[in-house]
């Protein structure tokens, strides 16, 4: 099996490689549309720029949404999101009552918060004509009721009103023109609410009903006649008719329907896309400067071991990225600096193992049982403390809100990995090193040349 | 250097001076309702944080009496990075779908305060990232970062009991770390009364990197300990810690250099959010290092001389 080892760790960087230079591959995916998706470095929004904002769900009395409901709304709020047209939205529930939506690059954040913030009840009204007034048909005179008939943009909150019927009942429903060239949104009803508006409106000639979204009335017209075909308008926007983000924002909320639970923003982030660029143009040049560095450290302590560690660590770099690519993992700020801080933690376990390899070159024993010995020693405290990097993650993972997910996620990648890079490939291609004469001085380890044999001895007396 | 646990009182009375300051200053943060102390972002208090630049510069105080003009006398404006000013006042324009007002729409507050900016101050050259996190969200937060400290410390200190078969192990490795814990935010409630500087959601995710991080030097000193005990088995306990933090010394320091490298270079290089929390992480690994050598592995002696002199003086005790 050890045979292989070389040829698979070969195999493995070379796809990594092909992951992470690669333009345009694909992998498969069930929930795409395409069926499969991009391989590319996802960019958080803090990066690229956007707009974020996190919904909670608000109880309606005493009755809180239950999971499901909670998906239904995730579902329609995606679809209002799909509707704008936004590339790559991201809507995602979070803990029993939390739904995240990151759209990247939005233009109108103030548009788009207002049409997915809207629970999008519409409700069919009747006001009845002894208290709110109806208008005499063949006269057209109106007759005065108790209270004045609501006008657009009043919040309707008399309780003795029940709705005829709901958005629900809306078959289909889009922007169009009335007879005097205003917007407005015209509607078709399904059987049951057709049957409903002709019987209500042929009885009810000269009164008036209020057409409401989340109890604000949209307009309070009369019945002028029966609507017996199912079909019929709203008109809104006062004197002017709607406006035509209003009206595509009205058609988009009936097509998908209501929300089962009003939903209330808690928090909004609008990043611009510059700032995310520079961001990320800083971060990445501190990176490369941060693991030249690490380089130059490893090769001025431990030699021909650090330059060995030094590829474990180019390596490592290749593979990481790959698997962020592949995952994928969303890059934020936090998440760079996640990786920049795993490359430091990467070559610790090289310098565990080259230390105490030099310990035991420093007791006179040869090259390769030293380097042997520095590994199967060492190995202890590498897996204690990587796991233990890896328990915090973990917590980290498991508890965190989202930002902080994605910087766990970037740890527990970077410790599962760095194990394989630092102590397997370090080790693979260190024996094929000491393998040869001109590579066994111990000068080459980092061990300075009076040092050898000087040992502990005298230290302990015991 | 063979007189580390020999000297381990300094050592001691040196982390006491680091954490006491550290402590009055973390205990006076609710006592003079955040005058003095730690300097929590808006993530934890709730309220919007705007970013601009105007075209021409101005005055903090001129702006901030505009914002204060339209009704917003909780209004802070400071200079931030690049040019840019940071308006920070409650949270705006947060919306709830359930009671639409349709006078205010989406962003009606900030579109005020924006005007009354340009009014005072001249038109907005560029506009940065705008945040508003609501009181539930502060709420949240500030609840899940000391259970996530308490629970990361515990899973560390379940795992080093695990590994090493011996409570104490555990214990000293607690002690260490809360130390590091202790000296992060001390340190942050200091640089936040003199400079202001502010620890947000990311914070949190520093000191738990640092709980896991700074165990990785006292499992090496602790695993050469053990290792010891049983190669120089006899020669008294204060001896055998004292060789193995010193056969262990040069990879403490070594395996610290190197993490603490790639974070200076995002310090220099790198800006935006992650200031502070590379900041916090280099504070904490450093103080790490020292806690695992100068801590956690005297500790282990003091321990274990403190139960000797049970065992071997009983009576002496009883009469005491």
């Amino acid at each position: 099996m050890r045979k292989y080892t070389p040829y698979m760790i070969l195999a493995i960087g070379l796809l990594a490689l092909a992951i992470d230079l690669l333009p345009n591959l694909r992998l498969p995916d069930s929930r795409a549309p395409e069926g499969s998706r991009l391989i590319e470095t996802k960019l958080g929004l803090d990066l690229r720029g956007g707009l974020r904002v996190e919904y909670q769900v608000q109880p309606v009395g005493d009755v809180v949404a239950t999971p499901a409901d909670v998906a239904t709304i995730r579902d329609i709020i995606e679809r209002r999101v799909n509707s704008t047209g936004v590339a790559e939205p991201l809507v995602q529930t979070q803990g029993s009552d939390r739904i995240i939506v990151e759209l990247p690059g939005v233009s109108d954040p103030d548009a788009i918060r207002a049409l997915l913030g809207t629970t999008g009840r519409l409700d069919f009204v009747p006001l009845p004509p002894e208290t709110y007034g109806s208008v005499d048909i063949a006269t057209g005179q109106p007759i005065q009721g108790t209270k004045p008939v609501p006008g657009q943009g009043a919040l309707l909150d008399d309780a003795t009103l029940t709705p005829l019927f709901s958005g629900d009942q809306i078959a289909s429903s889009s922007v169009s023109t009335d007879d005097v060239g205003q917007r407005v949104v015209a509607f078709t009803l399904k059987p049951e609410g057709a049957d409903l508006f002709a019987t209500y409106t042929g009885a009810n000639l000269g009164s008036y009903f209020a057409i409401v979204i989340d109890g604000t009335v949209v307009s309070a017209p009369y019945i002028q006649s029966a609507i017996t075909g199912g079909e019929g308008q709203i008109s809104g926007g006062g004197g002017a008719g709607f406006a035509f983000e209003e009206a595509n924002s009205l058609v988009t909320i009936l097509k998908f329907g209501s929300l089962p639970f009003p939903i209330a923003e808690v928090g909004v982030t609008d990043v611009k896309a510059t700032l995310g660029a520079a961001f990320l143009g800083q971060a990445l040049f501190a990176g490369a400067v941060g693991i030249l560095l690490v380089f130059l450290f490893m090769l001025l302590h431990y030699r021909l071991a650090g330059a060995v560690a030094s590829v474990a660590l180019i390596f490592y770099v290749i593979i990481v990225l790959a698997i962020f690519r592949l995952v994928p993992v969303t890059l934020t700020l936090a998440g760079i600096a996640g990786f920049v801080l795993s490359i430091g933690m990467a070559v610790d376990a090289n310098i565990l193992i080259f230390e105490r390899t030099k310990e035991e070159l420093r007791i006179g024993k040869g090259i390769v049982p030293a380097v042997e010995a520095g590994f199967s020693r060492a190995w202890n405290s590498i897996l204690d403390s990587n796991v233990s990097s890896l328990i915090t993650a973990f917590i980290l993972f498991y508890f965190g809100s989202s930002t902080i997910k994605g910087f766990a996620l970037v740890l527990i990648i970077g410790v599962l990995c760095s194990l394989f890079t630092a102590v397997t490939v370090t080790r693979l291609i260190l024996r094929s090193v000491i393998a040869r004469k001109r590579f066994s001085s111990p000068y080459l380890y980092g061990v300075a040349k009076g040092d050898l044999d000087t040992l502990d001895r005298g230290v302990i007396n015991g | 250097m063979d007189k580390i646990i020999a000297r381990k009182r300094w050592f001691f009375l040196f982390s006491l001076l680091l954490t006491i300051p550290g402590l009055a200053f973390i205990a006076a943060t609710p006592l003079t309702s955040g005058d003095v102390g730690l300097k929590f972002s808006v993530e934890f208090t709730g309220g919007t944080v705007w970013e601009f630049k105007l075209e021409e510069s101005s005055e903090p105080a001129i702006i901030r009496d505009a914002v204060v003009a339209v009704g917003h006398p909780e209004a802070q404006v400071t200079e931030g990075e690049g040019g840019f000013l940071l308006l920070r006042t409650k949270s705006l324009d947060l919306q709830s779908g359930s009671a639409p007002d349709p006078s205010q729409p989406a962003g009606a507050e900030l579109a005020e305060i924006r005007d009354a900016i340009v009014a005072a101050a001249g038109p907005i050259a560029e506009e940065g990232s705008l945040s508003t996190v609501g009181p539930v969200i502060s709420q949240d937060l500030t609840q899940q970062a000391l259970l996530l400290v308490v629970l990361g410390s515990l899973g560390i200190v379940f795992w080093m009991t695990y590994r090493f078969r011996n409570v104490r192990f555990g214990a000293a490795a607690l002690v260490a770390l809360l130390h590091d814990v202790i000296v992060t935010v001390g340190f942050f409630a200091v640089a936040g009364t003199f400079f202001n500087i502010e620890i947000d959601a990311l914070f949190i995710t520093a000191m738990l990197t640092i709980i896991g991080f700074s165990v990785h030097d006292t499992i090496v000193v602790f695993d050469r300990v053990r290792e010891n005990v049983a190669r120089y088995a006899g020669a008294p306990f204060a001896e055998i810690v004292n060789h193995s933090i010193v056969q262990t010394m040069g990879r403490s320091l070594n395996t610290t250099v190197t993490v603490l490298i790639p974070l200076l270079a995002l310090l220099v290089f790198a800006g935006g959010s992650i200031r502070t929390f590379v900041l916090a992480l280099f504070v904490g690994i450093l103080s790490g290092t020292y806690s695992s050598i100068f801590n956690a592995s005297p500790l282990l002696v003091w321990w274990e001389e403190r139960v000797t002199a049970r065992k071997s003086s009983p009576s002496a005790r009883r009469t005491a």
